[in-house]
């Protein structure tokens, strides 16, 4: 089992390092990125000098050399020549360009391409020092930020998102599953009947729901048209009001005090808690016909036990084993936030940060987001195969 | 006691014998709502198939002036009415929802080939032939379908947009999924890059499932007799695997229609997806949300259609697994 362990755990950092590389040259290794909007305002009046970009080239270190800058984002090196013995080493190798020589050059389409085509100042390894660098991400330094909290670092932006993801999330992933459970177990023993018939077919409905829609459904039944008609409202987005503002028959509320807080956390809750169990009972629902099909079931009711045991001792035990996948992938899901429902109701948490985020082209704060969910899936995963071993004996991992 | 056995008449009259497929579309039949929402996709692929015809405006037809007309307002120079009315510009939102639907199933239908024509063949190969190339496969498979989808799809979908000719695309496949979309070459590379991403993230669980018939189906007598005679692997596979798991890749692929049905419209929404002008029922709908403060029916308009899609695909989905293998569980 240790060993096993000890080969996960192996195997975990390759798969961290990948995805790590793989987010930086999916934002990376695209042409264009941050500096494609500066080229275009050069025509204007508030004409760009060259010096101009090459600071901002600097700035997003987009004149170092592509492997250079993973490097340093990944773990902060080089930042400088290296001292080794009293000298400076390899003080004089070029690691990127500050000014490329740019050429316009006909392709074969007839198009007119922009083309780098050499060097005219090189930066070298000992020009490195004194440039900002983070410590690199795999010692948990994310950078600072480009343009949402310019030059904050991400981490600051995260804790400040981070909590507000957590309530949002954990609050729907508790009460989904002490609804979700008791309902899916309650329509696969009374499989059939009239409730086993609604509900299947509700949670049908629910799970062919697209989030988006089902999310601006609930704004206007329970905000716009509530409010329109003079009656009792949620309101529609974000996580706390700026001013007082008065319900009927509840009074007016006050800004950021209990009340006004959860009054802002009752519409997204629902449609995430609300999707979340149309699927996740209709998963229990079919793992517990499956599980009162077998035999050692059956064995528990001709030993005369009571079908209140047979039923939450024997079958649920079983029918839960395949569930824990989807509670522990929840994991990841605390922290990355729901993009979708965050949006919607302009909630401050990290789904809607990411998707700010890439709207703004904010690289350092989406590859923080992207590499930690990446990294706390990896976790799961583990955790996963791991508890499966403990509730089930059959599983050996060798 | 021989003669027995062979004094059993030997009758003429067995029914005819019934072709697989209309065994299946008899038992499809007998699910109700299935059958509701073939009807109801049949009709939706109609009129947005004769979308030209049917709409009584122009896509991108601006009247001046006529900015949310109500549902049913008649427009007073040409006697045009627009059925649901207009939008913040003036363009008729009947007319943009039939063109925004031929572009969103068109997309939904491209990702759903693309995706299982990948999926099928990675998953045969790995299920087949078996080995490193099969833990490789799989590995990366499993990673892929773990991480959170969205975000992927997001940041794929948003570097693409910003740099449209980064993927070499033939412009032959361009045209063509131009004249689908009804949209010109230049509209389309949006549409088909989405459709690529789409498609390029869909395949990990046709794969997964079509490994997973083809193991089943590796150690059967009809195979092992294919390989007695000398067929080659791909012979094998095309020839006889892939006919013999039809059934379940036919169900995971109407399910997957709802699901990119779906994918493209949140995408979209988003604003990482098809961008306006271009209409798809998700750009609509993120547009009507601006103004359903004061027009609440606004949003159902590009919102019903999507959640008609997504609930008919799946109900057709589930009818067809009824269909042809009651036993069959996705």
């Amino acid at each position: 089992m240790l060993g096993y362990i000890a080969r996960r755990l192996v195997q975990m950092v390759g798969v961290v390092l990948i995805s790590a590389v793989a987010t930086y040259a999916l934002l990376n290794l695209a042409p264009g990125g941050p500096m494609t909007g500066l080229r275009q305002q050069q025509q204007g009046r508030n004409r760009i000098t060259a010096a101009d970009i090459a600071r901002i080239r600097a700035y997003y270190e987009l004149d170092l050399y592509l492997p250079i800058r993973f490097s340093r984002w990944l773990i902060g090196h080089p930042r400088g020549s290296i001292e080794f013995g009293g000298y400076e080493w390899f003080a004089n190798t070029p690691v990127g360009c500050r000014q490329p020589v740019e050429k316009n050059i006909r392709n074969e389409q007839g198009k007119i391409e922009t083309k780098v085509v050499g060097c005219n100042e090189y930066v070298f390894l000992r020009d490195l020092e004194g440039r900002k660098v983070s410590r690199g991400i795999l010692l948990g330094d994310f950078g600072s930020s480009w343009k949402l909290l310019r030059d904050r670092p991400v981490s600051d932006l995260i804790i400040s998102r981070l909590p507000k993801t957590i309530e949002l999330i954990g609050l729907s992933t508790l009460l989904s599953l002490f609804l979700g459970i008791p309902l899916g177990i309650y329509s696969a023993v009374k499989q059939y009947s009239r409730f086993d018939y609604i509900f299947t077919s509700l949670a049908f409905l629910g799970s062919a729901m697209p989030t988006f829609f089902f999310g601006i459904l609930m704004i206007l039944v329970f905000s716009i048209l509530p409010k329109s008609a003079g009656l009792p409202y949620l309101p529609p987005g974000s996580a706390s009001a700026v001013r007082e503002y008065a319900v009927p028959l509840l009074g007016t509320i006050q800004p950021d005090t209990l009340a006004d807080r959860l009054m802002h956390l009752v519409l997204p809750v629902i449609t995430l808690t609300i999707v979340s169990v149309a699927s996740w009972s209709r998963f229990i629902r079919a793992s517990m016909l499956e599980v009162l099909r077998q035999d050692y079931v059956r064995t528990a009711r001709a030993k005369g036990l009571k079908e209140k045991m047979v039923i939450l001792k024997h079958a649920l035990r079983n029918a839960l084993i395949p569930f824990v996948t989807i509670v522990v992938f929840s994991i990841p899901s605390l922290f990355g936030g729901a993009i979708i429902t965050e949006t919607i109701f302009s909630w401050p948490g990290m789904g809607r940060l990411y998707f700010l985020a890439l709207g703004d082209s904010d690289f350092p704060v989406a590859m923080a987001i992207l590499f930690i969910t990446a990294v706390l899936t990896v976790i799961a995963t583990l955790i996963r195969d791991l508890v499966y071993t403990v509730i089930d004996p059959r599983i050996r991992y060798s | 006691m021989t003669g027995q056995v062979d004094s059993i008449p030997i009758s003429n009259d067995y029914p005819e014998e019934e072709s697989p497929w209309k065994l299946v579309f008899r038992r499809f039949r007998k699910h109700k709502l299935a059958m509701i929402s073939l009807g109801i996709m049949v009709l939706l692929f109609l009129i947005t198939l004769f979308a030209r015809q049917i709409a009584p405006f122009e896509v991108d037809e601006i009247t001046v002036g006529n900015y949310f007309l109500k549902p049913g307002s008649v427009q007073e120079t040409t006697g045009r009415v627009h059925f649901l009315g207009t939008d913040n510009l003036g363009r008729d939102l009947f007319s943009r929802l039939i063109y925004a639907g031929r572009i969103s199933l068109t997309v939904a239908l491209l990702s759903v080939l693309i995706s299982n024509i990948i999926g099928v063949t990675i998953g045969a190969i790995s299920g087949y032939y078996g080995g490193w190339v099969d833990n490789l496969l799989m590995r990366i498979v499993e990673f892929f379908l773990t991480i959170p989808s969205l975000p992927i799809l997001l940041i794929i979908s948003a570097m693409l947009l910003k740099n449209q000719d980064a993927i070499p695309i033939p412009k032959f496949f361009l045209e063509f999924a131009g004249k689908l979309m009804l949209l010109e070459v230049r509209e389309a590379r949006q549409a088909v890059l989405i459709t690529l991403v789409l498609a390029g993230l869909g395949w990990l669980t046709s794969a997964q499932l079509m490994r997973g018939m083809v193991l089943s189906l590796r150690n059967q007598t009809f195979v092992e007799a294919a390989r007695a005679m000398g067929g080659s692997g791909a012979w094998i596979i095309f020839r006889h695997m892939i006919p013999n798991a039809m059934a379940p890749i036919i169900v995971d692929a109407s399910l997957n229609m709802a699901n990119y049905v779906v994918a493209e419209a949140a995408l979209s929404f988003l604003g990482f997806g098809i961008q306006e002008p271009i209409p798809t029922w998700g750009n609509m709908l993120s547009a009507t949300q601006a103004y359903m403060l004061d027009m609440p029916w606004l949003p159902l308009i590009p919102g019903l259609p999507i959640f008609l899609c997504s609930l008919a695909f799946n109900y057709i989905g589930d009818g067809l697994r009824d269909a042809l293998d009651p036993r069959l569980k996705l």
